[in-house]
């Protein structure tokens, strides 16, 4: 009984969630610092190498979307809010929201260069640049 | 008027799903048109009661192009009158363009809120924790200028601008309406901790005067408590100076989408021939992430302005 207890939390521990940011396959940078990425999808930066850059995102509450507010851009729900408010007074506005992995994709096959977050696990069989990789806590 | 506003109120309501997506894409063009409203109710105001602000925002983004423009329809108070007079007073309170050089430069043309201190960046009253503003933000420099400005992203979140205007002002600023401004800010974001220093010269459109100005200012965000301080000091050339205007702000989140905000202000103005002490204690609700009910008492040491002031603001 105490090795299949062992065996559960250590499983679960190994599994926790991996986040990896990825650009489609012709994505200007090889990889990004999570402050660079923290710029694009608050939008404080729109080019690299003078290229705009296409941020998605996915919709409000999504399980990944959390764990990239918590893991990349390290603010809270109130945090995020309060800083969109002012963002699109001045202008700025939150990137694009897809409702599902396949629809990212279609953005990555289509738009050239476009930036976005996925399940590590998601990422293995595209032709997606990894970025940046991060864990969920 | 009423019915404009009921309209925006409901649907501001029936998209709220997603909390930080604000105004709507004119199809088939590259604007988003949005806004917001300020409902004041000001004791000592002339009418106590007043739709303060309805502002129209319109943007645009296209390529290295940003495009902001922001018309105040203000002072209307509750039956759709503005101050007795006429129905609508447009006002021209932003119109911008800027252009980027590249990843980190842009260039500013136009009238744009001047980058000087915390509340420049947000002078409207439903970003912000109180109703009322500090003296400094009306009397110790410009809120607006028309004109041009580099804008410097140091790295990804530190920025410098340099800002210059030799003309006269395009839009009807109420307090500093100026024909001459130059000005520089600098400022850091490091994690939880930002600060900002600013310092210019402008000369009034009417009077001539001139002054120069200098404020440093510094916020601390903790998980539930945002703590903020400015102090300013301006220097006129005729002699009437603002020697120094500062103020400690805490906003403590004590429960799910309530604030207390309490506010301790000092300034010494010449002009006003005052020096005073202003107290402030407010209370915030917001029911959504776009919309804010207000309450607060404002009390002063000198001037008989004690008040309670409470408002609704939207954001559409």
């Amino acid at each position: 009984m105490v090795r299949v207890l062992f065996s559960f939390l250590f499983g679960t521990v190994l599994m926790a969630q991996e986040l990896v940011v990825v650009g489609d396959e012709n994505f200007p940078e090889d990889n990004l610092t999570k402050e660079e990425i923290k710029s694009i999808f608050l939008d404080k930066k729109r080019f690299i190498d003078g290229e705009k850059v296409l941020a998605m995102n996915y919709r409000y509450k999504h399980p990944m979307r959390l764990c990239f507010e918590r893991t990349i851009l390290e603010k809270s729900e109130r945090s995020l809010e309060r800083y969109w408010r002012k963002a699109y007074y001045n202008g700025k506005r939150p990137p694009k929201v897809v409702t599902s992995v396949e629809m990212l994709f279609s953005y990555f096959e289509n738009v050239h260069p476009t930036i976005g977050y996925v399940d590590a696990n998601e990422s293995l069989d595209k032709n997606l640049k990894v970025l940046y990789r991060g864990e969920c806590p | 008027m009423k019915r404009i506003v009921s309209i925006i109120m409901f649907s501001t309501l029936l998209f709220s799903a997603e909390p930080i997506t604000y105004g709507w894409d004119i199809p088939h063009t590259p604007l988003v048109i949005g806004g917001y409203i300020d409902a004041i109710c000001d004791e000592k105001a002339d009418d106590s009661f007043i739709f303060d602000d309805l502002s129209i925002l319109l943007s645009a983004n296209k390529n290295r192009f940003d495009f902001l423009s922001e018309i105040e329809v203000s002072s209307l108070n509750i039956d759709g009158k503005s101050n007795g007079s006429s129905d609508i007073d447009l006002n021209l309170e932003r119109l911008q363009l800027t252009y980027a050089l590249d990843d980190k430069r842009s260039i500013r043309v136009g009238r744009f809120n001047s980058d000087i201190g915390y509340w420049n960046q947000a002078p409207v009253n439903i970003l912000q924790e109180t109703i009322t503003m500090p003296h400094m933000t009306h009397y110790l420099y410009p809120k607006a200028t028309t004109g041009i400005s580099y804008i410097e992203q140091i790295n990804d979140d530190d920025r410098f601008s340099l800002t210059v205007q030799n003309n006269r002002d395009i839009g009807d600023e109420s307090y500093l309406l100026i024909d001459r401004h130059v000005a520089m800010s600098y400022h850091d974001v490091l994690d939880e901790l930002t600060w900002s220093f600013s310092a210019g010269y402008y000369r009034e459109e009417k009077s001539q005067n001139e002054a120069y100005y200098a404020g440093l200012g510094i916020a601390y965000e903790f998980e539930n408590v945002i703590l903020q301080s400015e102090l300013f000091t301006q220097n006129a050339k005729d002699g009437l100076s603002k020697p120094y205007s500062a103020y400690v702000q805490s906003s403590w989140n004590f429960a799910k989408q309530q604030n207390a905000v309490l506010r301790l202000e000092a300034y010494k103005d010449e002009v006003l021939a005052t020096e005073e002490v202003v107290s402030l204690l407010g209370y915030v609700y917001r029911p959504l992430a776009n919309m804010a009910l207000k309450g607060e008492y404002v009390h002063h040491s000198d001037l008989p302005l004690n008040r309670f002031v409470a408002s609704f603001s939207v954001m559409f």
